[in-house]
């Protein structure tokens, strides 16, 4: 029965990896907002910036270890969410289809989509470009404001600040849409498989593509 | 296929070679820009270092006093007024206290 066929969307490396982006960027986001509005006393405040420093490091060996140890998906992430198209045009002009969806209960026409559409895809290329900023300007905020020159710190420090901020913002619509689509919410968070009816609904092009049967898989 | 529960998965060659050199050369670029851009900035911090420091060198090659015992104007100031350096009267009028300000910046 095609009902119970199931496609393995994330693989281990990647769930692995997700998990550690929760433990470490979560932590990131709220310390952040905390070290920029400032509400706690000066001991607290002190130790917000120790969990944040000590977040970051491990955001950082995260981002490393996947690198290296998973490069052939950071190629795969790199051309999914660069793959740019007319599709990608038509899908904003009627954001997925979500609005409709979610406030007026109707469904539109939504133009076929890969394995991610075109909101995850500006997703991914913000948290490729604004996490690599973060990762950069808060190693060179945190480690080595000395050795660098008075201006640069202080572009580093609005670098971090905007990137941050960016970031932070994305974090809330990501958190709401994961849950919203509950079962890539449990394909991330649990067991990587996702129903292939709703992956042939969902990311047409991705089935239609890139997904073969395992026995074809087998070398 | 009970033993993968799942009976489909991504081809592995999603990608092509030639996409993958393409990819794996814009990364090496965006990754060594950087540090090269960093490497530069850093060096010329190292230069204003450098040359604050020959310019002191030099500032102390040209003066006559070189520390502040040998001031006289520090010794006057002992010898006829302050007695001696870390006396009661020379702590009273030149140590000073640390006053918080901070908070009042906003």
């Amino acid at each position: 029965m095609s009902h119970d066929k199931m496609i393995l969307k994330h693989p281990l490396s990647v769930r692995m990896f997700h998990y550690f982006l929760i433990l470490s960027f979560l932590p990131l986001a709220v310390t952040g907002v905390l070290l920029y509005f400032k509400p706690l006393s000066d001991a607290a405040m002190h130790l917000t910036m120790q969990i944040h420093a000590a977040a970051g490091v491990a955001l950082t060996i995260a981002c490393a270890s996947f690198f290296f140890l998973a490069y052939d998906r950071v190629v795969l992430f790199i051309k999914r969410v660069f793959s740019v198209s007319l599709a990608d045009l038509k899908w904003f002009a009627v954001l997925g289809g979500y609005p409709q969806k979610l406030i007026l209960r109707k469904k539109v026409p939504v133009p076929p989509m890969g394995k991610y559409n075109s909101g995850q895809k500006l997703f991914g290329i913000f948290v490729l470009i604004g996490g690599s900023l973060l990762i950069l300007s808060g190693w060179i905020l945190w480690g080595f404001p000395h050795a660098m020159p008075r201006g640069f710190v202080s572009l580093m420090g609005d670098v971090h600040l905007i990137a941050g901020i960016v970031l932070t913002l994305f974090l809330c619509v990501h958190l709401f849409l994961g849950v919203y689509m509950f079962d890539d919410f449990k394909a991330m968070i649990l067991h990587g498989k996702i129903p292939y009816e709703e992956a042939r609904e969902m990311s047409s092009l991705w089935v239609r593509k890139e997904v073969i049967p395992i026995s074809e898989n087998k070398c | 296929m009970s033993e993968h529960k799942y009976q489909y998965t991504e081809n592995p060659f999603a990608v092509t070679r030639r996409e993958f050199i393409t990819i794996t050369g814009v990364i090496t670029a965006f990754l060594a820009l950087p540090a090269i851009w960093i490497k530069s900035v850093a060096s010329s911090n190292n230069a204003y270092i450098q040359a604050r420091t020959q310019g002191l060198y030099v500032d102390d090659v040209k003066s006559t006093i070189r520390v502040s015992h040998a001031n006289i104007a520090v010794n006057r100031y002992y010898k006829e007024f302050g007695g001696e350096p870390l006396g009661h009267l020379s702590h009273k009028l030149l140590h000073t206290h640390y006053i918080n300000r901070t908070k009042g910046l906003g």
